[in-house]
């Protein structure tokens, strides 16, 4: 059974519809499906009503769920409802959005709880924008939107406020600053005008669009002139957004380098999508930023060892399964088999996964060495035994990463030999292929790809698997992620605002409400000042007053943010203008399945 | 919107070690109520079927490796030392008590199914461990006291199965525990900031007053996500006191406890968008607004939005000078340029505020401004631009008195696993009932070479740490042992407060008379 699709606002009746359950007296403004949350009518905010579609999950999960959700019944919801089938579970619960543990409040910069008042008085409105400034001479010309969803789903949307968590911030600022200062009235209004919910409004770029630098990504803006002090309350946690969009960028980047060597040396793109694995959970600062870090790569490939990236994507952007992975070895498995066994290491391996794929890594000791007697003699047979779809991967994993490649393909190719492909490069037997995952970015892939090529070697060869350099070795200057206020209205008149620092004019903020659009000529622009035409305006409102009005799941993300063929042309590698990007009609030439 | 799935009530949750950490919550400081079994490495998950057979042990151990061959010589900073910090919060959030039950293994199984598309999860061990343990980890984990300084090149913490049939365990929570590469990284990198201010502060006031809010933390939204923030938060917090990255705050509150209420403090601040929000021509009824809303506590007024210098000279200077001299020492005007050279921009706005305020000289001979009015650097400020402004003022005869600084990215995000080389490495095995001292050595990087056999921390008589390799620490001769087993089979068993951290991390005399030297 594949998911059902959610093009119409009213989707709830539709999925309805698919598992034959009754509908609820009222009409539902939630579908939780696979955990991923569906806004099913809009405009119908004084609803309640959730559904939960649950139907990949397992039978045990299901009962897990459905034990939950009785929990939750029993907490104070009114009703709740089972379908036909028994993985289908309809329920009201006024509270169910409400973070339980996590204090909004509490989740920003401390100084920003002293700005209410600051403002200038009778201020009514306050707007921000997102972008990725442009920086002259900066290595990435364009990037990849992701990660709102997550950010909405997990800490914004519901109700966010409740009288507890007023009151844990009060104590908390109390202590804090030495002094009141915290705004217990104002989120009180928030509590009773709003029932705790977030008078606001984010408008954003679909996510998975590639969008040149230098362009509004999103805007923030109070719907309730009360509240001007909120849309930079929410500063702090939007800002974090950099994370996910500078790692779904670089893992395009890495992709647009890969794609150009694969194209070059193979003739086609097959296996694109798992020629980078990811490597970098033990890497990352937390388990949060690990799956926030592994989803926003699986945009770009298929490939990984991250589970919390999968466990995301699958939560929050509706994929069942997002990427694959393949056994492998580490050197505890190895080593602990004494030094002298290593052999035998390896061989308990070749034993042990038949079937699929298996990667040994197999430096513990003298890789070259591994490679010749090993691999190549003691285990030769067993290796060519192996196929295809149960190939052995050697793992190098250490040394300058180059030239021990291009030393371990020699190796093998003396002990095991080599064909050409259709294009002219050698290709080792298909049973045998080579990970590198140690040192790998996006200079030294580069430079890998291009030795292996002039030694006459096909990308076909190798896999890469990169951990820090993808998940962590990155920050919120890589692409300059900058959220300004561009817009005020006080007295009840509008007022474009920005920044202009004489000591560094790269930090120029954009002025007015904005609009991003497609020109005439193609080229995608942001319109300053309020002149962008409603109807031009790429961006979407996808949160307001608490509800999300806009979802997105994996396969659309993936799909939008595939490559154009002039990211693999080999010419246009390295493009000195990025107008090229953003020309209509761009033929896509491969896809993430 | 989904709180009921990751608020706490996580019908799975992002990450959970054991089998797919199932069933963590996965918000940063959410409840603790079902763990684990995500949150691990996929290959982790094959790796049962990969040790030798007979294998009834597995003893593995982290360190901060030190680097013999130093490819950058030209990094400053040597970091010889590490402050050991986070154990406690990655043992409470994610391996403390019942981490295995039925639906986790279950869908465990199932997820790992799909991603391998193979059957290779290890479902028989793991309902061993549900069975025979009900649930909780047989592993048990040594560590250093939470705080230490140590060396680097030393083991931190070891790693042991407890039980023969779970020997694949010790290197299954490998993944989630390298991640304290991060906390003790971050509280690291903040100490050796401590010791160049301390040095200068000392040099050019004659005292450390204040020391401890010299660095105030601005990386909230430079970190990957919110758990980061919290994690990095608290080991800044270690060292200093100053913060505006809240969540630290709670995960000290909620994982380690201290005696004050709170271990961090802030001072209210403007941002751009308070003073933009004015229009350009009003950016002097911004800044008087905004300190007459403050009359009694310091306030920090981002003072860059057209023109710093401008804003120093004849707003500060002049428009708003009756009102700033009428500020006390309790409740400075804390001036932050937020833009330009960080050195340069210092220096010229400290020599036009000398030049409209009445400078004093302290007993060093140090120029200091009245105590009304103090300055906020808090762009671009990283170790080595620290060392560079500090040594720049000094130079030009400014007390550090007169400054503190903010650091948000490269405090709290500008750091990778490699800085300090942290490493966990199996060191020793059982086979056979048979123990082998194992280890790796690749022959194309000496550095990665791991120590060998079971591990033990020592200080010599003169006061320095060692590592005994192949179960030396055994003999009496060398003393106790500094590693204390912090977790047993599913229980934490020793446990540190916050103020005990911050004791066994705070600047040494010794240190500070070579800082002095």
């Amino acid at each position: 059974m594949s998911p059902p699709t959610f093009a119409s606002p009213n989707v709830g009746q539709r999925l309805f519809h698919t598992c034959s359950l009754t509908p609820p007296i009222s009409t539902p403004l939630f579908l939780i499906l696979d955990d991923a949350t569906y806004p099913c009518a809009p405009s119908h905010t004084q609803y309640t009503e959730v559904i939960a579609f649950h139907y990949v999950l397992s039978w045990h999960t299901r009962k897990v769920l459905k034990r939950r959700l009785s929990r939750l019944v029993s907490r104070g919801s009114e009703r709740i409802h089972t379908g036909a089938k028994r993985h289908c579970f309809a329920f009201t619960l006024s509270s169910m959005m409400a973070a339980q543990d996590f204090n909004f409040l509490l989740a920003t910069d401390s100084y920003k709880i002293t700005h209410y008042k600051q403002y200038p008085p009778n201020i009514s409105k306050v707007y921000s924008y997102f972008e990725c400034r442009h920086k002259k001479g900066g290595q990435y010309n364009e990037v990849v939107f992701f990660g709102l969803q997550y950010l909405l789903k997990k800490y914004l949307a519901g109700r966010v406020v409740t009288e507890e968590k007023i009151q844990e911030a009060k104590v908390f600022y109390q202590m804090h600053f030495k002094q009141s200062v915290f705004d217990e009235e104002g989120w009180r209004k928030v509590l009773e005008k709003y029932d705790g919910r977030l008078p606001i409004r984010i408008k954003a770029v679909p996510e998975g669009k590639i969008i040149p630098r230098g362009n509004v990504l999103f805007t923030v803006e109070n719907t309730d002139p009360d509240f001007f002090w909120l849309t930079n309350y929410i500063e702090t946690m939007l800002l974090q957004m950099w994370y996910p969009i500078t790692v779904a960028t670089i893992s395009r980047e890495f992709k647009k380098i890969l794609a150009k060597h694969l194209k070059a040396t193979s003739g086609s793109l097959e296996g694109l999508d798992l020629k980078l694995h990811d490597f970098g959970y033990r890497g990352v600062s937390s388990q949060e930023s690990a799956a926030l870090g592994g989803a926003a790569h699986l945009v770009n490939f298929c490939s990984t060892d991250t589970v919390a990236g999968l466990l995301m994507a699958q939560r929050y952007y509706a994929c069942p399964m997002a990427g694959f992975s393949i056994p492998a070895a580490e050197h505890s498995t190895i080593i602990s088999w004494g030094k002298s066994r290593e052999k035998d290491a390896f061989e308990c391996l070749l034993d042990q996964f038949p079937s699929g794929p298996v990667a040994v890594v197999s430096d513990s000791y003298d890789i070259f060495k591994a490679c010749k007697h090993i691999w190549g003699d003691k285990l030769k047979e067993r290796v060519m035994e192996r196929s295809e779809d149960s190939a052995l991967i050697i793992r190098p994993d250490s040394g300058d990463p180059a030239e021990t490649l291009i030393e371990v393909i020699k190796i093998l190719e003396e002990c095991f030999g080599c064909s050409q492909n259709s294009v002219g490069y050698k290709v080792l037997p298909s049973y045998l292929r080579i990970i590198q995952g140690d040192g790998i970015d996006l200079n030294s892939i580069n430079e890998i790809l291009e030795k292996l090529s002039d030694e006459g070697w096909s990308a076909e060869n190798v896999f890469f698997g990169c951990g820090s350099a993808l998940l962590q070795k990155i920050n919120r200057d890589t692409l300059n992620c900058a959220f300004k206020c561009s817009y005020v209205e006080t007295n009840g008149k509008g007022m474009d605002v920005y920044k202009q620092p004489v000591t560094d004019p790269s930090k120029g903020s954009k002025r007015g409400r904005l609009c991003l659009r497609r020109n005439s000529d193609g080229f995608i622009e942001t319109v300053e000042r309020g002149a962008g035409k409603p109807h031009e305006d790429m961006l979407v409102t996808v949160f307001e007053n608490g509800t999300i009005l806009q979802e997105y799941t994996l396969d659309e993300i993936r799909k939008a943010a595939q490559l154009w063929e002039e990211d693999v042309s080999p010419s246009e590698h390295n493009k000195e203008d990025d107008t090229s990007l953003e020309i209509h009609q761009k033929h896509i030439i491969n896809g993430v399945h | 919107m989904n709180g009921l799935f990751q608020k706490g009530e996580g019908l799975q949750t992002l990450v959970g070690p054991p089998l797919l950490l199932l069933h963590k919550d996965s918000c940063p400081l959410g409840k603790l109520e079902g763990k684990k079994l995500h949150e691990i490495c996929s290959s982790s998950v094959t790796h049962y079927k990969q040790y030798p057979p007979n294998t009834s042990k597995v003893y593995s151990y982290f360190e901060c490796r030190e680097k013999k061959t130093e490819p950058t010589k030209l990094r400053k900073v040597k970091y010889d030392k590490t402050v050991f910090y986070g154990l406690q919060y990655i043992l409470h959030r994610y391996l403390k008590g019942q981490v295995v039950t039925r639906e986790k293994i279950q869908e465990a199984k199932e997820v790992y199914r799909e991603h391998f598309q193979d059957d290779v999860f290890n479902e028989k061990g793991w309902n061993y461990i549900l069975e025979k343990y009900n649930g909780h980890l047989p592993i048990e984990i040594k560590a250093v006291p939470e705080g230490s300084v140590i060396p680097r090149g030393n083991v931190l913490f070891t790693v042991v199965s407890t039980d023969p049939e779970c020997y694949w365990l010790t290197n299954w929570v490998e993944t989630i525990l390298v991640q304290i590469w991060y906390p003790i990284t971050v509280a690291t990198n903040s100490r050796e900031q401590k010791k160049i201010l301390a040095k200068y502060l000392m040099e050019t006031s004659g005292s450390l007053e204040g020391l401890e809010y010299k660095l105030h933390d601005f990386g909230y939204r430079g970190v990957s996500s919110q758990e980061t923030a919290g994690i990095g938060a608290s080991a800044h917090l270690v060292n200093f006191k100053g913060t505006d990255t809240v969540a630290g705050i709670c995960v000290i509150k909620k994982y380690y406890g201290t005696k004050d209420p709170v271990p961090g403090f802030s001072v209210p601040a403007a941002e751009h968008s308070t003073i933009t929000a004015w229009g350009k021509d009003h950016e002097k009824d911004a800044f008087e607004h905004i300190i007459k809303q403050f009359p009694s506590v310091p306030v920090s007024i981002v003072s860059d939005s057209y023109d710093i210098y401008n804003a120093c000279e004849k707003i500060w200077g002049e428009d708003l000078r009756g009102l700033i001299e009428m500020r006390s020492a309790d409740a400075p005007l804390v001036v932050r340029p937020d833009s330009g050279n960080p050195l340069d921009t210092v220096l010229k706005v400290l020599e036009i505020l000398g030049k409209k305020f009445p400078l004093v000289e302290n007993s060093k001979g140090y120029k200091v401004l009245p105590p009304y009015i103090r300055v906020i650097q808090g762009d671009g400020v990283d170790i080595n631009t620290l060392q560079e402004i500090v040594e720049g003022m000094k130079e030009h005869r400014w007390s550090i008195e007169n400054i503190a600084f903010g650091s948000g990215g490269a405090l709290l995000q500008k750091l990778t696993r490699d800085l300090l080389n942290c490493s966990f490495k199996c060191s020793y095995v059982v086979t056979n009932g048979l123990g082998v001292n194992v280890f790796k050595d690749p022959v194309a990087d000496p550095n990665k070479r791991s120590k060998k056999g079971r591990l033990s921390l020592h200080r010599t008589p003169s006061g320095d740490f060692v590592t005994l390799e192949e179960g030396k620490g055994d003999l009496e001769e060398y003393g106790e042992d500094l590693l204390h087993t912090v977790f047993r089979n599913g229980k934490i068993v020793k446990t540190y407060t916050f103020d005990e951290v911050r004791d066994n991390a705070k600047l040494k005399e010794s240190e500070l008379e070579d800082l002095l030297l």
